[in-house]
């Protein structure tokens, strides 16, 4: 009787499959059931929505942590597809930026311990810039910048502050 | 014509699933229950046996619009359990259920 799975969109095999496998075997074979699972195929082409609603179940112990998770990355832990993009994108445009100004400030002022300090903030400044467009982009704007300009010139200032105490010894 | 209130209309746009889906939430009621244990339980209360078919298209109903999440399970049969919202639909919709029943009754007894 499993064949009659095959009737169902893959996605929804691939969600119900083997809890519907199980729930089938114990049943006894007959005309009803067959068309029982003929309805319920039609059933999942005709709103294939229904699938998209919980593709994974959850563990009991999950979901404490992800509230929590929730609360702290102020978005969620699960980002969309959308957001990954947007994200990664600024990133990338951010080392290119950060790359450009970085040559550009050694050509023109060597290597002072300004311009190290460039040198070594930007990787801890891309990671900000990519929670930042991950995580904060749909806050208010002005929680962007603070967070975003703050974030980078305290950093900026702490990594120049080390390379000064290091040309120093 | 039976008053609705918001939370029992989680259970009005079912269709043919209507019936089902309140039969998988009295079950669920009870605790967390995997596919095949739910068919038993509601055979037992209701004398009803429903197919796979009829179960999977009730439960993925129920599962997106959040009246239950199936929980993680090491064999391959996923446990469901009631949400709070869930809870709060089938309680709703057996207080429906009851008044209509009560007023019933006591229209059959003053008959």
């Amino acid at each position: 009787m499993n064949w009659l799975l095959q009737l169902y969109p893959a996605r929804w095999r691939e969600r119900y499959g083997e809890e519907f496998g199980a729930v089938l075997a114990s049943q006894r074979a007959s005309v009803g059931l067959v068309l029982d699972v003929l309805g319920g195929a039609i059933d999942a082409h005709l709103y294939p929505q229904l699938q998209n609603s919980n593709p994974k179940p959850i563990k009991e112990e999950d979901t404490m942590t992800l509230l929590m998770l929730q609360r702290c990355s102020a978005g969620g832990p699960k980002l969309s597809p959308r957001d990954q993009r947007i994200a990664s994108f600024f990133m990338i445009l951010s080392a290119l930026v950060m790359a450009v100004l970085y040559i550009a400030l050694t050509k023109i002022y060597h290597s002072v311990p300004a311009v190290q300090a460039v040198g070594y903030a930007s990787f801890p400044a891309l990671c900000l810039v990519y929670g930042e467009a991950a995580y904060l982009r749909k806050r208010r704007g002005l929680t962007q910048v603070f967070i975003l300009l703050g974030g980078l010139s305290g950093m900026y200032l702490f990594i120049l502050a080390v390379c000064v105490i290091g040309n120093r010894f | 014509m039976i008053r609705k209130t918001k939370n029992d209309a989680e259970l009005d746009d079912f269709g043919r699933f209507s019936e089902p889906a309140l039969l998988i939430l009295v079950s669920l009621a009870e605790g967390p229950r995997h596919g095949y244990s739910m068919t038993e339980d509601i055979e037992a209360i209701a004398d009803v046996r429903l197919g796979p078919g009829t179960l999977y298209g009730a439960l993925a109903r129920l599962e997106a619009r959040g009246l239950i999440e199936a929980l993680k399970s090491e064999d391959r049969r996923n446990p469901y359990r009631l949400t709070t919202l869930g809870e709060r639909a089938l309680r709703a919709r057996l207080d429906s259920m009851m008044a209509v029943a009560r007023t019933g009754q006591r229209r059959l007894a003053n008959a």
